[in-house]
């Protein structure tokens, strides 16, 4: 875009500045609220930076440790024992722990299954091409809530109950059709002759694939990850009615947890949410960069 | 070779290589596998399910009724008045979703310091839980003590504290902003990725024929983008018609039903009404609607997909 | 005997426990005289783990039966449930609130316990309100542990400054009050009263009812909601008045729920509010609460003709239809349900260990007399209150197998009469008609 440089530097930070507070706002609450405690959260005016900052919320989470519970050391919703804070508190991070070791596995699996699969899609012709799209289409039209029951029947026959397994599996098959989508978008947009070169060049479809069209198709990938990633991390429907105890439990269902005990407490839960959205965009640093910088199909001269 | 050029080929009707046939089969055989092992059995089932007036609480007698659950639940208002709401949900949310996501992602495919940051930045409201996003919402939108209020008081816009979620005029508005405040990361993303796949040459060959910002923008950019648009308005439309979360969360359909959304209908039919055979019925419903909008975009705004 | 929960627990053996719990519930496996063999698979709301699992400790410890403890939110409890049911999950004892139990048991999820004399005999020691609560047709399900009612708390100070010396008695008499509140500028709305759809909707609707001497069913289960003389039209006109002419209740109260209505009145935003009686505990504790000290039970004000009457619940322990099938698995079901729901070494510790930890409310008459009881509420609140209206706390009168269907048309109806889009005698009307259809179906 060439408008005078000072004009573009000018668009740009005011595109920044609206874009930032659009998105940062509401978590700015989040993360302010979370530092205050519970009678300073229902100021009217709101507090926007804490005038009593307090680091209790997160002291809890990080320090919570699981012991054998006996009538004696019973943590007691009085303010002289402890207070506020949920006694499922503790559960809050091997439960991020949980989220994590799904969240990754799903994304590996659904990384081998659609890539291969939006290949073909975007670059073989072949019968049934129309239909399979329609049909990955078609597993993801019902709502979840209806899906609830036969999902649960289904785990459950398995005897993958309070397994993650069971998450990996059926999170697996929520994420590949929009993953192949994606994929196959993308796919397509690259051009064929690296196809017909890399045929005459005497590879494989499979090396065209891992060999040439791989490395081009980085930003999708990406896309795929974080898509992948954050769908397993935030589901929450499934998981309630698939998992019982921490073995399986993840985050989401730790942190609805939060919201139910006698005595609520607000300003725990947001910061909850602080701590959980901390691993996804751990990730999404990570990854992002091939996104932004971005590849270019530029290996076709001309 | 281009690609529409290809396309033409496939209705003349070509005859498709045997090892072409072959090897796509195999690379769609992991999908297909999982796809049908997991998924085919719950919708079966829940279709099975539809045909039969089963109530849980009277569980000893469950006809088989055909389609008369589904008779039924055309005949009532509630159905329809819950369709219309749905309805502009979907638009409103679909619609903010593409045009911030389209802005946000031209921003984000130019070349300036605090790219990287920005983008992180960005993906935050995608990373949050979804109880915590709906209880944080919830707690902005306070009429009590909400942020919402809060801010528009000290700035001077109002001079006392609104209804919010209590008022039927702002339900719905307020419910769509969270929801779009927290679906337009992925959309932004997609198209993101959709622009990095315009080749910059093409840009170049247009500057030097002359064209301006806008010409460039509406002769190069927004064609190429249209597979990413049908994309994110697939994806968008789908979630948005079942999305349930902030309605449980923020008004469990209330006030007086102005945020009582098909979806919503699904989850009181089946786990409140225990009328699971109605609550698949409007599923299938939902599902079959879904299919049609997405098999329409589908069609109309790509060659091949 | 190894506690299951320690971080250091072998996840293996946790996982075999809990497969071969589901093979043992399935069935599969028939164990015969072996007594102890399988677990107890025991669901509960997320609400005061600590004490249940320091009291599951005693009962393992007690008796050798272990238990696979398990909990939802409660927001998500029942349909948790629900789909477990109808999944078959393993499942021997669970919570169950009163509103539900009609359901459940048509279902066949539930089943009665009137076979079992050691746990019947607890009834003669609990409110009767409670214990027929958890009857249905004739059969009873469970035990209690927790039985509460909807109490009315003012704000003392407030009172004071606009020179109120005591607070209302009667439905009039508090608008009254507020008027002379809000004029002097204490409070905008100085009456709270959550109106929001969510499942305690019920209760506060049940309490305005009942104090305006009425119910929305009468003996035979028939409908007398929209008979104008049998309160409940009378209970929403009040409000209706409250909101839109005398403006002492925000227009916001269809959006407040029990607990932004507990978060708003102890903010110090309002001088009266209908509330969980056990509230009161959260309501004076200066940590949570910016009135503490200041809140008062008074009795549920009278309407014209009406009664301080208030409307109870409960929450009982409840034995799945599985459990019951299999004789041991249900010995030691009843067990379990009398360890938490009747007395464990000869008391009543786990209502009593609830009371002390939470201040959550019990069933049984004699706790009343205890002096840990006593010693523990008097720091925050009045014994002698708390008796007292719980000797006016009635069932509710709507629940029935179709109470769900039902809960949603009638809280939608009372919603639109108080956002003025229907009077209250249509709205009353419509819930009314619903009723009896619903009614006539079943």
């Amino acid at each position: 875009m060439k408008i005078p440089h000072f004009g573009r530097r000018a668009l740009l930070f005011f595109a920044s500045l609206l874009f930032a507070l659009y998105v940062l706002a509401p978590i700015g609450w989040l993360v302010s609220s979370s530092f205050q405690s519970e009678a300073e959260i229902t100021s009217v005016p709101p507090h926007w930076i804490p005038e009593e900052p307090t680091f209790e919320n997160f002291a809890t989470i990080f320090t919570a440790k699981d012991k054998v519970v006996t009538y004696e050391n019973r943590k007691e919703g009085d303010t002289a024992t402890g207070g506020f804070i949920p006694s499922t508190a503790k559960n809050l991070l091997p439960s991020m722990w949980n989220s994590l070791v799904v969240a990754v596995s799903v994304v590996i699996l659904n990384l081998l299954v659609s890539v291969p699969a939006a290949y073909a899609l975007a670059k073989i012709r072949f019968i049934g091409r129309d239909s399979s799209i329609y049909f990955m289409l078609t597993t993801r039209v019902i709502p979840d809530i209806a899906l609830v029951v036969p999902f649960f029947l289904f785990v459950q026959q398995l005897g993958l109950l309070d397994s993650k397994l069971s998450l990996i599996i059926t999170y697996l098959a929520i994420t590949v059709p929009f993953s192949t989508f994606i994929l196959t978008g993308y796919f397509e947009s690259l051009p064929d002759d690296l196809d017909k070169a890399a045929r005459v060049d005497g590879c494989s479809r499979f090396q065209t694939l891992t060999l040439v069209y791989l490395p081009l198709a980085l930003p999708s990938l990406v896309a795929v990850v974080l898509f992948t990633f954050l769908t397993s991390w935030n589901e929450f429907l499934l998981a309630l009615m698939f998992t019982q105890t921490l073995a399986s439990q993840t985050m989401p269902i730790v942190v609805a947890s939060f919201t139910s005990d006698f005595n609520i407490s607000f300003s725990f839960i947001n910061a909850a949410g602080v701590l959980a959205i901390v691993p996804p965009v751990v990730v999404a640093i990570m990854f992002e960069r091939y996104i932004v910088s971005g590849l270019t199909a530029g290996a076709v001269k001309g | 070779m281009s690609n529409k050029s290809k396309g033409l080929r496939r209705l003349i009707g070509t005859p498709v290589s045997a090892y072409d046939q072959k090897s796509a089969m195999l690379f769609l055989a992991p999908m297909m596998v999982i796809l049908t092992a997991v998924a085919v059995f719950p919708i079966l089932y829940s279709f099975w399910i539809s045909l039969f007036d089963l109530k849980l609480t009277r569980p000893h007698r469950a006809p088989f009724v055909w389609f008369d659950n589904y008779v039924h639940i055309f005949q009532d208002q509630m159905f329809w008045d819950s369709v219309g709401r749905s309805t502009s949900f979907t638009l409103m949310s679909v619609t903010a979703i593409m045009l911030i996501a389209m802005l946000m992602a031209l921003l984000l495919n130019e070349d300036f310091r605090g790219r990287r940051i920005l983008s992180a930045i960005l993906l935050i409201p995608w990373a949050i839980p979804y109880v915590a996003n709906g209880l944080m919402w919830k707690w902005i939108y306070d009429s009590g003590y909400g942020a919402l209020n809060g801010l528009l008081f000290q700035l001077g816009l109002i001079d006392k504290y609104l209804v919010m979620l209590g008022d039927v005029d702002k339900t719905m508005l307020l419910i769509t902003n969270s929801f779009v405040w927290k679906e337009v990361p992925l959309a932004t993303i997609l198209l993101l990725v959709t622009l990095k796949s315009i080749r910059a040459d093409l840009y170049s060959a247009a500057k030097v024929d002359g064209a301006n910002v806008w010409q460039r923008f509406i002769h190069i950019t927004l064609p190429a983008l249209t597979p990413g648009f049908a994309l994110v308005m697939i994806y968008e439309t789908m979630m948005a018609i079942r999305h349930f979360d902030l309605f449980f969360i923020l008004t469990e359909g209330g006030p007086a039903e102005a945020s009582h959304v098909v979806a919503w209908q699904v989850y009181v039919e089946t786990f409140r009404k225990l009328a699971f055979g109605t609550g698949a019925a409007l599923a299938y419903i939902m599902a079959i609607v879904t299919f049609t909008l997405a098999f329409f975009i589908i069609r109309s705004t790509s060659r091949k997909l | 005997m190894r506690n299951l929960w320690t971080e250091g627990s072998n996840r293996r053996d946790f996982l075999k426990m809990t497969a071969s719990a589901s093979v043992a519930g399935s069935g599969l496996l028939s164990l015969p005289g072996h007594a102890q063999a399988a677990p107890l698979n025991f669901y509960t709301w997320s609400a005061a783990v600590d004490t249940v699992k320091s009291h599951l400790g005693a009962f393992e410890a007690k008796t050798g039966i272990k238990v696979n403890y398990n909990n939802a939110p409660w927001a998500q409890y029942r349909d948790t449930m629900v789909t477990k049911f109808v999944g078959k999950a393993p499942l021997d004892v669970l919570w169950v609130s009163d509103s539900w139990l009609p359901e459940w048991a048509d279902a066949g999820w539930l089943a009665p316990i009137n076979n079992f004399p050691e746990l019947m005999k607890y009834n003669a020691e609990a409110d009767d309100f409670s214990t027929q609560s958890m009857q249905y047709k004739g059969k009873q399900y469970g035990l209690s542990y927790y039985t509460d009612y909807m109490a009315f708390f003012y704000d003392e100070e407030k009172l004071k400054k606009a020179g109120i010396k005591e607070p209302p008695t009667t439905w009039d008499e508090l608008v009254q009050q507020s008027l002379k509140i809000k004029a002097a500028g204490i409070s905008e709305y100085p009456m709270m009263l959550p109106m929001a759809r969510e499942s305690w909707l019920i209760e506060f609707l049940t309490a305005m009812v009942y104090s305006n001497g009425g119910g929305f069913t009468d003996a035979s289960g028939a409908a007398i909601m929209s008979d104008p003389k049998k309160g409940a039209v009378q209970a929403l006109q009040w409000i209706v008045d409250a909101v839109n002419k005398y403006k002492i209740i925000s227009p916001a109260c269809v959006e407040t729920g029990e607990l932004n209505g507990l978060k708003s009145f102890s903010s110090g935003n309002h001088a009266f509010a209908l509330l969980s009686r056990y509230r009161i505990r959260t309501l004076n504790d200066p940590k949570q609460s910016q009135i503490a000290g200041r809140v008062k039970q008074a009795l549920m004000p009278a309407g014209v003709g009406g009664s301080h009457a208030t409307v109870g619940w409960m929450r009982f322990h409840g034995m799945s239809a599985q459990a019951a099938a299999d004789k041991t698995r249900a010995a030691n079901a009843a067990k379990l349900i009398e360890w938490f729901g009747g007395k464990a070494d000869g008391q009543y510790r786990f209502q009593k260990m609830l009371f002390t930890d939470i201040g959550s409310g019990f069933a049984v008459k004699g706790l009343f007399k205890d002096p840990e009881v006593q010693a523990s509420y008097a720091k925050y609140s009045d014994m002698a209150m708390f008796e007292k209206q719980q000797q006016f706390a009635r069932k509710k009168d709507v629940i029935t197998r179709w109470f769900g269907e039902w809960d949603e048309i009638n809280g939608s109806a009372w919603q639109s009469a108080v956002i003025g889009k229907i009077t209250p005698a249509d709205a009353l009307k419509k819930s009314a008609q619903a009723w009896n259809d619903l009614r006539k179906q079943s």
